[in-house]
C-alpha cells in the first residue's frame, strides 16, 4: 500500500502540469475529410523533405511520439528543407482543444497542424499511403511518414513515401516497421544530405 | 504487525497496483490522461506503460500473500470471525483487482 502510494505521489511530482509549452499557443487548420489543404500544402513545399505524422492528440503513446520525435529528430534539425505536417484525428475522443497542447510538442519552425473533426480523413490517408495489413485497410493514426523532396501528390494517387513507421497493433508484422524515432531522424538527415540547398526565399 | 493489518497493507498494495496496470493500459484508449494530466502528464504515463506486466504480476503476488495470510490456520487470539472477515476483504480485493486487470489487458482500439 505504502509502496503505492509512494509509485503515485513520484509520478504526479513527475508531472509538470502547466509547462511554459503548454500555454504557447499553436494554430491549426481545419482540415476536410478529403485531405486537399494538406495536399496542396504539402505539393508547394515540394523540393524539401517532408514528414507527416497522424495522430491522436488525445492518446498519450502518440503524444509520447510527438515527444521523442521532437527530441531525437526536429529540436535538432534547423533546416529549412525540412517541413512537417501532423494531422491530428479524434480517434478516442480527442477534441479540437487537445490539438493546441499537443501541438506545443513540437515547437520547431516548419511544423504546421491539421485537425480533421470527423476523422474520416484517417481513412482517406489509409487508402492513399496502402496502410493496411493482411486483413485489407487499417485505419492511419500514429503513422509516422517520411517523404523526399521530389515526392508530389497528385489529386488522383498518391505520393511515394520513404519510410511509415508506426505504433498499432494492427500493424504488427507487417513491411510498416515499429515507430523508432532514432532510425527516422537518421534516414531524414541521410535524405537531407541528398537535398540540394533551397534558394532563398524558398 | 498483525494479520489484519498485513492482508490490509497487501490488499490495499495489489489494489493500488492493479489501479496503476489499468491507468497504463488505459493511457492509450480512452483521453483521460491528456485531460486530467496534461500533454506532459501523459507523455510522462506513457512512458512508464513498460510497467504494466511488471505491476500485474505484482498485484497477483500481493494478493496470493494476502490469501496465505487469510487462510492459514488460525492463532490461538483469532476469533473465528477475524478470519472470516479478512478472507472477506482478500477476496473482495481479488474481483477488482481482476476488473483492474481486465481492463488493463483489453485495451485495444480497433479500426482495422
Amino acid at each position: 500500500m505504502r509502496f503505492s502510494v509512494a509509485l503515485l505521489l513520484f509520478f504526479l511530482s513527475a508531472c509538470d502540469w502547466n509547462t511554459p509549452a503548454e500555454s504557447a499557443k499553436v494554430s491549426f487548420v481545419s482540415l476536410d475529410d478529403e485531405a486537399r489543404q494538406l495536399r496542396e500544402e504539402f505539393n508547394r513545399s515540394k523540393g524539401k523533405v517532408r514528414l507527416l505524422f497522424i495522430v491522436d492528440p488525445s492518446c498519450s503513446a502518440c503524444l509520447r511520439g510527438l515527444d521523442d520525435m521532437n527530441r531525437d529528430l526536429l529540436a535538432q534539425t534547423r533546416d529549412s528543407r525540412l517541413q512537417t505536417y501532423v494531422v491530428h484525428v479524434p480517434v478516442i475522443g480527442a477534441k479540437a482543444k487537445h490539438v493546441q497542447p499537443a501541438a506545443t510538442l513540437l515547437p520547431a519552425e516548419n511544423v504546421r497542424h491539421y485537425w480533421n473533426e470527423s476523422g474520416k480523413v484517417g481513412w482517406t490517408l489509409s487508402n492513399i499511403f496502402g496502410i493496411k495489413n493482411n486483413k485489407g485497410a487499417v485505419y492511419a493514426w500514429d503513422v509516422w511518414l517520411l517523404f523526399g523532396a521530389d515526392a508530389d501528390w497528385p489529386s488522383d494517387g498518391a505520393p511515394k513515401a520513404q519510410v511509415i513507421m508506426h505504433q498499432l497493433e494492427e500493424l504488427e508484422g507487417t513491411e510498416f516497421p515499429p515507430l523508432d524515432t532514432k532510425v527516422f531522424a537518421q534516414k531524414v538527415h541521410a535524405m537531407l544530405s541528398n537535398t540540394k540547398t533551397l534558394d532563398a526565399g524558398q | 504487525m498483525d494479520d489484519r493489518g498485513k492482508v490490509c497493507s497487501s490488499a490495499g498494495g495489489a489494489l493500488g497496483l492493479g489501479g496503476l496496470a489499468a491507468a497504463l493500459g488505459l493511457c492509450c484508449s480512452v483521453p483521460w490522461a491528456a485531460t486530467l494530466l496534461g500533454v506532459t502528464g501523459a507523455v510522462a504515463l506513457a512512458r512508464l506503460a513498460f510497467l504494466l506486466p511488471y505491476a500485474l504480476v505484482g498485484a497477483a503476488a500481493l494478493l496470493s500473500y494476502s490469501f496465505w495470510l487469510a487462510y492459514r490456520k488460525p492463532t490461538r487470539e483469532d476469533g473465528p470471525d477475524d478470519r472470516r472477515s479478512l478472507r472477506r476483504v482478500v477476496w473482495v480485493a481479488s474481483f477488482v483487482v481482476l476488473g483492474f486487470a481486465i481492463v488493463a489487458l483489453t485495451k485495444g482500439v480497433s479500426f482495422s
